[in-house]
């Protein structure tokens, strides 16, 4: 073998007797170069003239428009150094991106092989498995360089070291650069903490973790303590990047931490004392219970995927979200398991003022809208990119898109849903009817209801894409931050912070028969859960990795919900009941101008991220000068006007709004403090301090956010 | 991976050859110096501000900045063409006074379009960018606070009275414009929660601001933080605190022959406050003026406000005293210089009047003006065909026109932006900058 190597070199012919094929071997030197990108030749109209598929994802129609288009310029066999595939990225011809292939690398000596062989399409070969060296990587020290390798597995033959034509890509190139270095391919890492490469091959990508400690020291975190699995995650991460673990938040703060996390409201003064008194796990595990069988959770948890399902009311049809509200809030009361909810949202038919899930199909105005909302909920992923062009960070292809599209199609959004037989998408990039699909795997022909044969396959035994998007999101919800950000974006190319705590989540949720409470109780258990918002040297900085907890504004529902219960004045909605909570409140469209201004979800905007739809600078003038909260604090049958009126001292007072705004007790120094401060003999001026005092109790940070 | 490429408005190879061959017909290096000078890296912007005069509906080219006189009935209007204080530029008979300041403006006439609905239109004129299923472009306010940030007590970007058919985009909240909501024409009108609480005077805001303070040095301390020190509530307390900010709300503080010269009606005194907040130091400020959808009985719309009107109060007459009395305001207390202003809907109207005394929606050409902030006014620049249908010379898409807003506010149309998923976005993806309109 060796020999032969020689034996060519002698004679000037550098392996040109072996045929270099297209698709495998040339298409990735065009991706590496850059060639193919968004922002070049793979952008939808191309550039210069000169269209590439994004990334490569069509083989034919690159292999066309570089072998036969502008009357075959581009490639020259006589001369291959004049093709314009060369000569352009070499910099000998002007090049609007300028110069990206260096002449005398093994890219553009491919090229030239492969152009004076014959430009020849070569036999499609099957990638059945790309895979990387190291696909994670923990620094022993900093800064430091790793090297990078990717091995292919074709379906016929044997691996292949193909790293030289393998794009390896840096996330944050101020964190993470990729070099070559004699050779290989070598990430250099200049910060820091976690990072993440992306190896892309052909039409694979394959992320490689980089973890590098934040300190020289080493941390030992094995005296921790352990509740469960994730606990166990959360801590090797933080050992591997030596970030100290701050110290285990107040019996309080867990509480009103909890209480808020699960229903949306504040733990009850009577429930606090008792409960700081036998604070244990046990006790924790009791009280985790009972709210979450509480009415108070199912309201909560209705609210938030009423948000994530996009609910609201069509024009004159209230009885519509008035069903699907009463199902949706039914079923979670219940304990209904979440895949059989999705299965009635996907499937259901019929009179959707009567039948619920039915309104799923009645919230997108078309097949192509509910094709994303479905890969936004039961996916977690975003498929929108994919109606115009093959989405360019995930797999998705416009037959995907259109396909998932197309298993919609048919369906009629009137007040009787139901499956027709007309009805069609176009794909885009075909021009014709889509064939209906499910994304990244089949094909459906035939006839039935395309529907339940999606549905099948999302819940089915294997399936993870549901659970993972809804573990992601309940960590979310609990912790302040999805493993994966945003919650509605999980691919390839954007892994989670904590992969295996992902993935045993997201197991645990199925054989726990997709059972939320189940989920939510392992976390609010976990003492990673449990941890004080306090910072210690050295975790300033962490905002992913779980040191310390990080603090959330309260959403806006739960929020005015929050400030009518510890003013003693409830709201007034229009057209509700007296003293409905805000959080019961379903539908976007209604007009409630508290929420309006505090700022609030609205359909158009989708609300997957951290939820807080910021108000921003009314919000603050509102509670500033608004009546929303001036009004209730004034409010005769309020709770301070009521305290007051009972002649109850300052010190009670004081007391009474701690406990219930921020759930415990002010120190002997606050309220010493607090009294100093209120003390007067003026009636009308102690009222006034008092309203300042709650005033600025219920728009400090401690009240307005979760800690 | 982010190659470099050609910019809006920069110079790409195929000009320096159509320059090279032009040089035998004189035109000489001179003139490739100017040509240079114009490309967007190459202006130095002039506007420190800008106020966008947006005429919602779609106000009739035909009616106001591009008659056709000469035209068939059907086409040609109600309306009259008048001369102007430039030779050669004709308007509306019902912009009389802004035919006084046409030195001032650059008319554009071959604005063109291929999006006819309201709502996408909106879209592609507040941002330069066609809507997009997936990409929430922000509009141009947005996009100026982003990048230039705030630096006064006032909000950076403020929308009178509200902005209602364009966002931040990905932008995200931060960048949305405060509305200030209400008829700056009416006495009563006043930005909501602007004012004290009843019961509240400035001590007790005072003393809250210190009870507060005390709060959150408290849970700092708990949390071993440092203190924000400009929070959302900062913000919030020093402009209601701030008797000069507030005042810039407060138009009884104008001369009454002030508010006079902008016209009694909302446009005029919407005008009147765009001015007093930019000459406070806001950065952006939208005017929006709504009811240019004439679809029906256009004279009546656009100049007589009422049947039986004896001076047209309608939409024409009511814009031609604001803007004209905006334009000269500001250049009297030389503001005009640092101000861009901008003038524009969302596309312009059919060429035939229909059934019903009105025009429909008609994108493929209509008319902008821009004023002010480093603008060559006393031209006309495009023009449409004879019937105002279509584009006739140097056509002009709202993305050519971003590139151009851009550029005269010194923003490099090139620079990256990023959605919350890091997709890299251009300020301006290709327009082609209007080299005319940069005054040199």
């Amino acid at each position: 073998m060796k020999t032969f190597a020689w034996f060519c070199l002698a004679l000037g012919i550098e392996g040109s007797v072996q045929a270099v094929d297209f698709e495998t071997e040339i298409m990735p030197v065009l991706t590496k170069a850059g060639c193919n990108s968004g922002a070049c030749h793979g952008a939808a109209a191309g550039r210069g003239g000169f269209h590439l598929s994004l990334l490569g994802s069509n083989p034919a129609a690159d292999y066309d428009a570089i072998v036969h288009e502008l009357e075959g310029r581009r490639t020259n066999q006589a001369h291959p150094e004049k093709s314009l595939i060369l000569a352009k990225p070499t910099g000998y011809l002007d090049h609007g991106g300028d110069v990206v292939l260096d002449e005398a690398g093994p890219g553009a000596k491919r090229l030239v092989d492969w152009i004076r062989s014959g430009v020849s399409r070569g036999t499609a070969k099957q990638l059945t498995t790309l895979r990387v060296e190291p696909s994670r990587f923990v620094a022993a020290a900093f800064p430091t360089t790793v090297s990078l390798k990717a091995m292919a597995i074709f379906d016929h033959g044997v691996p292949t070291d193909v790293s030289d034509l393998t794009l390896f890509s840096s996330a944050d190139p101020a964190a993470v650069e990729i070099e070559e270095f004699e050779g290989n391919m070598v990430a250099r890492i200049k910060r820091p903490g976690q990072h993440v490469v992306l190896a892309r091959f052909l039409n694979r990508v394959v992320p490689i973790q980089l973890n590098v400690p934040l300190s020289d020291k080493a941390i030992d975190l094995s005296s921790q303590p352990r509740g469960n699995w994730i606990d166990e995650e959360i801590l090797q991460l933080l050992s591997e990047l030596r970030i100290p673990v701050s110290p285990p938040s107040s019996s309080n703060e867990w509480l009103r931490r909890v209480t808020l996390d699960l229903t949306g409201r504040l733990p009850e003064p009577s429930k606090v004392e008792e409960f700081v008194s036998q604070d244990s796990l046990d006790v924790r595990s009791g009280y985790v219970d009972a709210l979450l069988a509480s009415e108070a959770f199912s309201d909560y948890w209705t609210l938030k995927f009423s948000k994530l399902l996009r609910f609201h009311s069509l024009p004159n049809e209230k009885e519509g979200l008035q069903a699907y509200s009463d199902w949706l809030r039914g079923e979670i009361h219940n304990g209904t398991g979440l895949d059989r909810i999705a299965h009635q949202l996907l499937t259901a038919t019929g009179d959707s003022h009567f039948v619920g899930p039915a309104n799923f199909g009645r919230m997108v105005s078309d097949a192509r809208d509910q094709a994303e909302l479905v890969g936004q909920f039961f996916m977690g992923t975003k498929l929108g990119c994919a109606n115009c062009h093959n989405h360019p960070l995930d797999k998705w292809t416009q037959d995907d898109y259109h396909g998932l599209a197309a298993v919609f199609s048919k369906l009629e959004r009137g007040r009787e849903v139901r499956l027709t037989s007309r009805g069609a998408v176009t794909n885009l990039r075909t021009s014709e009817p889509a064939v209906p699909r499910i994304p990244g795997f089949q094909d459906l022909d035939g006839p039935g209801d395309h529907r339940v044969a999606f549905a099948d396959w999302l819940l089915s035994k294997d399936n993870r894409y549901f659970a993972r998007a809804t573990v992601n999101r309940l960590w979310q919800a609990m912790l302040g931050r999805g493993l994966v950000e945003p919650t509605d974006d999980l691919r390839d190319t954007n892994p989670p912070t904590h992969p295996e705590l992902l993935h045993k989540l997201a197991e645990n949720f199925v054989q726990s028969d997709y059972n939320i409470r189940h989920t939510l109780k392992n976390l609010a258990m976990s003492h990673t859960y449990a941890r004080s918002g306090t910072i210690l040297p050295g975790n300033a900085s962490d905002d992913r990795f779980y040191s310390h907890a990080y603090g959330r504004e309260l959403h806006s529902e739960v929020l005015l919900d929050a400030i009518a219960d510890v003013t003693g004045v409830p709201s007034t909605f229009k057209g509700h009941v007296f003293g409905v909570r805000a959080v019961t409140i379903l539908d976007p469209l209604e007009p409630v101008t508290a929420l309006d201004i505090l700022g609030r979800c609205t359909k158009a905007k989708g609300c997957d991220d951290n939820g807080v739809a910021n108000g921003g600078l009314p919000a603050k003038l509102h509670l500033l000068n608004g009546d929303l909260l001036n009004r209730k604090l004034i409010d005769s049958d309020g709770r301070l006007n009521k305290l007051l009126e009972a002649g109850q001292s300052d010190e009670t007072i004081v007391r009474e709004f701690y406990i219930r705004a921020i759930g415990r007790n002010p120190t002997e120094s606050e309220s010493t403090h607090w009294c100093q401060q209120i003390m007067e003999s003026d009636e009308k001026k102690r009222r006034d301090k008092m309203e300042d005092f709650v005033w600025s109790l219920l728009n400090s940070r401690t009240f307005l956010e979760n800690h | 991976m982010n190659r470099p490429h050609r910019g809006c408005g920069s110079l790409s190879r195929r000009d320096m050859l159509r320059m090279g061959s032009l040089a035998p017909l004189g035109l000489g290096l001179t003139d490739l110096f100017r040509l240079q000078a114009a490309s967007p890296k190459a202006v130095k912007a002039k506007a420190k501000s800008c106020i966008l005069i947006w005429l919602d509906g779609g106000p009739s080219h035909l009616e106001t900045f591009d008659l056709k006189p000469e035209a068939p009935a059907e086409v040609r209007g109600p309306f009259q063409a008048i001369s102007s204080n430039v030779d050669g530029i004709r308007i509306c008979e019902l912009l009389a006074n802004t035919a006084k300041i046409c030195d001032k403006l650059a008319i554009l006439r071959a604005m063109t379009s291929p999006l006819g609905e309201h709502g996408l239109a909106n879209h592609y004129l507040m941002t330069g960018y066609k809507p997009s299923p997936v990409v929430q472009y922000p509009q141009y306010g947005s996009v100026v606070t982003h990048l230039r940030g705030a630096n006064s007590v006032l909000p950076p970007f403020i929308a009178i009275p509200e902005n209602r058919s364009s966002s931040a985009g990905f932008l995200g909240d931060t960048y949305e414009p405060f509305a200030t909501r209400g008829d700056p024409s009416k006495p009563d009108f006043r930005v909501r929660d602007l004012d004290f609480f009843p019961g509240i005077d400035e001590s007790r805001i005072l003393r809250r601001r210190t009870y507060l303070a005390e709060f959150d040095r408290v849970q700092a301390n708990i949390e071993t933080r440092d203190l924000q020190s400009d929070s959302a509530f900062e913000k919030a307390y020093r402009l209601v605190t701030s008797e000069n900010a507030k005042r810039a709300f407060d138009l009884a503080e104008e001369p009454t022959e002030v508010r006079a010269r902008y016209g009694p009606r909302m446009l005029g005194q919407s005008c009147l406050l765009a001015r007093r907040l930019i000459e406070r130091g806001v950065p952006f400020v939208s005017v929006m003026n709504t009811g240019w959808d004439t679809h029906e009985n256009l004279a009546l719309q656009l100049r007589d406000g009422y049947s039986g009107a004896k001076v047209g109060v309608g939409l024409i007459p009511t814009f031609d005293q604001a803007f004209s009395a905006l334009i000269t305001d500001l250049s009297e207390r030389n503001l005009l210089d640092d101000t861009l202003v901008i003038v524009m809907g969302e596309f312009g109207r059919t060429p035939k009047l229909n059934t019903r005394g009105g025009r429909d929606h008609w994108p493929r050409v209509f008319s902008t003006v821009l004023a002010g902030g480093g603008v060559a006014g006393g031209q006309v620049i495009g023009s449409s065909d004879r019937v105002g249908e279509s584009p006739q010379d140097n056509p002009i898409t709202p993305n050519d026109l971003a590139c151009t807003i851009y550029t005269l506010l010194g923003i490099d149309p090139d620079l990256e932006l990023h959605t919350p998923d890091g997709r890299p976005i251009r300020v301006n993806q290709g327009g082609k900058l209007i080299r005319e309109i940069v005054r040199s």
